[in-house]
């Protein structure tokens, strides 16, 4: 029984069919890598999962439930968090206010004007930080974090969420080396403890991390497997990882 | 893990800009309030104590705009909305007050207006507290509902301030269309001062500055208190990126609907105290000029500062007793050239400025050789 369920998902921009009958099963625990061409339709697929757009047809299950059309606020109380592919902070806020924002455990306007810092903050806070090293820049604007510093904030922001799938888009694009080992380490900890769908172009990150790997190619399903079965597949190497010998 | 925490006390340490200590940002508070609150105190010169109520007031509508604007990212250029519409109930409250059920049932502009029984519109408001109270409910109902629809429809940036200021515009006409109803350009000129559990409130007095300073107090302290809520964090996170916000599980519309109601009410509690000093309110209440002068007060002396937004209202308008007579009709262009240049160098306004020099100042303290800056120069090379 997968955790999240996507099945026969379809979505055209006007006339244009990007996501064509695609449908997945994602198992708790694992750590999928969704890679493909560009175009592929990768985050399109991402953002019909967290609710930035609404699918033309087809359904998406999360734990049982039909999440399929909901808002954007309430996929993500359900426990799906999304990193984006450019990544998205606060970039006027601090390093610590940009991961207390994402604590959202209580999202009532109205309760959280009766307190500062809530139940749990703490201990999640320190969770987060050591997690992903960002302990000496806690009151650093976010705005003049580095590159790498900046995806690993909001790597922290989507964990702060407790969310029990991560949806993360080209989390180490722009990264430099030394800062994609220190990724790897923290993804092959998340995965633990999380289910992550992770979209990537690099493929020596994807052999890293991938428990699955799942090609998609003109908004479709190519094929699926581990990272041997994928990069053996003809199909896969027609399309998009191109042929070694050449 | 321990390591990680200690870090962090190092940092906190290392980047002491007084700008940013809570401890002195409410000690500004303290001191600018127990200030302002001696006025009545020092002078006994009742034209300048209802004058400085006056501003306090203006000050009410800085925290208003800068609570909407700087905290939540709302540019409202319609603030007169609520502000007006208060000050319409607490005029037509003190008018009613004026009148005898008997002997003058109606206000005379009414009749020359060929009415001759007392308009369903005016009839609450012959009772005191419940016309006080719809002065301030009726704006705040009417800022939560134009949010809901507004902000459902994902409307921000310049659109919110164009239909703010459109949605200004037609009540100003509607207003002075409403002849019969509202006595159109002239206004409500209430001949008598606000009476208040049986005794009058004198708008020259001590009582009067007592009130609207309480008020005063009272506003600003909740608003930094919600600023430095949970709440308040939402808001400047949404005020950024509203996107990002609503994938954290947070509903946008509802935390914007809010604090867009809250400046609403705020502005509306500056309306009532208005029309209870100067016994008077008419259209020019919800001029547009009016509201778009208090977007550059608060532009001017910082949106992210509420106590900056205040000290850019009294400059303002302060300087538009005093120095305006001076200039007479150059006035206008003084402060327009005043605004670009805040506008071009100092984004932040007048407060921004001062976290720049104390944050200079901190730096330059940091860099001397104190055993903590020592510390904190090792710490973070990892």
């Amino acid at each position: 029984m997968g955790v999240l369920e996507i099945h026969h998902l379809s979505k055209n921009f006007g006339g244009t069919q990007v996501i064509n009958d695609f449908s997945l099963k994602i198992t708790e625990l694992t750590l999928c890598c969704l890679v493909g061409p560009n175009g592929a339709g990768k985050t399109t697929t991402m953002d019909l999962i967290s609710g930035r757009q609404k699918p033309s047809s087809g359904q998406i299950v999360f734990r049982n439930d039909d999440i399929t059309g909901l808002g954007e606020h309430e996929i993500a109380r359900r426990g799906i968090g999304r990193k984006f592919q450019v990544p998205a902070v606060f970039r006027d806020l601090s390093v610590r206010h940009n991961l207390e924002v994402a604590f959202s455990r209580e999202t009532n306007p109205f309760r959280n004007m009766m307190h500062r810092k809530p139940k749990g903050l703490r201990e999640k806070l320190d969770e987060v930080l050591q997690l992903t090293g960002l302990g000496s820049r806690l009151e650093t604007e976010a705005g003049v974090l580095s590159h790498g510093e900046t995806q690993w904030l909001e790597i922290g922001m989507v964990l702060m969420q407790n969310p029990s799938i991560l949806l993360l888009d080209e989390p180490v694009a722009g990264m430099t080396e030394s800062e994609i080992e220190n990724t790897i380490k923290i993804f092959n900890r998340l995965k633990k403890t999380n289910t992550l769908i992770v979209v990537e172009h690099d493929m020596a990150f994807v052999r890293e991390i991938a428990d699955v790997v799942t090609v998609m190619h003109m908004g479709s399903l190519l094929a699926q497997g581990t990272i041997g079965e994928v990069e053996a597949d003809p199909r896969v190497r027609d399309v998009y990882l191109g042929d070694p010998e050449d | 893990m321990s390591g990680v925490v200690a870090k962090a006390r190092v940092e906190k340490a290392g980047m002491t800009n007084l700008y940013h200590s809570k401890t002195a940002q409410w000690a500004v508070y303290a001191v600018f309030f127990v200030a302002v609150g001696v006025v009545p105190l020092i002078t006994s010169d009742s034209f300048l104590l209802n004058q400085f109520a006056v501003y306090g007031v203006y000050a009410m509508l800085a925290v208003s705009i800068s609570l909407g604007w700087g905290f939540g990212g709302i540019l409202n250029l319609g603030q007169g909305i609520a502000f007006g519409l208060a000050a319409y109930g607490m005029g037509m409250t003190m008018q009613m007050q004026s009148q005898d059920p008997v002997s003058s049932p109606i206000p005379p502009f009414m009749l020359n207006n060929s009415l001759d029984h007392l308009p369903a519109l005016w009839v609450p408001f012959s009772n005191t507290t419940l016309g006080i109270i719809l002065a301030l409910a009726v704006p705040t109902l009417f800022y939560v509902i134009f949010g809901t629809l507004v902000f459902a429809a994902r409307v921000s940036g310049p659109f919110i301030a164009i239909m703010t200021l459109a949605v200004l515009s037609a009540l100003n006409t509607l207003i002075i269309d409403m002849q019969p109803y509202t006595n159109g350009v002239n206004g409500l000129t209430p001949p008598s001062p606000l009476k208040l559990f049986g005794a009058d409130i004198d708008p020259y007095g001590a009582t009067s500055y007592w009130i609207v300073f309480g008020l005063l107090v009272l506003t600003t302290c909740g608003a930094k208190l919600l600023t430095q809520s949970k709440f308040g964090l939402v808001t400047q996170a949404l005020r950024g990126d509203p996107e990002r916000v609503r994938f954290l599980g947070y509903n946008v519309a509802v935390y914007e609907t809010v604090i867009y109601a809250i400046s609403g009410f705020i502005a509306a509690v500056a309306g009532c105290c208005f029309v209870m000093l100067v016994q008077y309110v008419s259209p020019a209440q919800l001029d547009t000029n009016f509201s778009i002068g208090m977007v550059i007060w608060v532009g001017i002396g910082g949106r992210f500062s509420l106590i900056g937004s205040i000290i850019g209202a009294l400059m303002i308008q302060g300087g538009q007793s005093y120095l305006g007579d001076q200039f007479l009709n150059s006035w206008l262009l003084v402060l327009g050239g005043f605004f670009i240049l805040v506008v071009r160098f100092l984004p932040k306004g007048l407060a921004g400025l001062l976290e720049t020099v104390l944050g200079m100042v901190g730096t330059r303290r940091r860099s001397s050789p104190l055993p903590q800056a020592a510390g904190a120069a090792d710490m973070p090379s990892q």
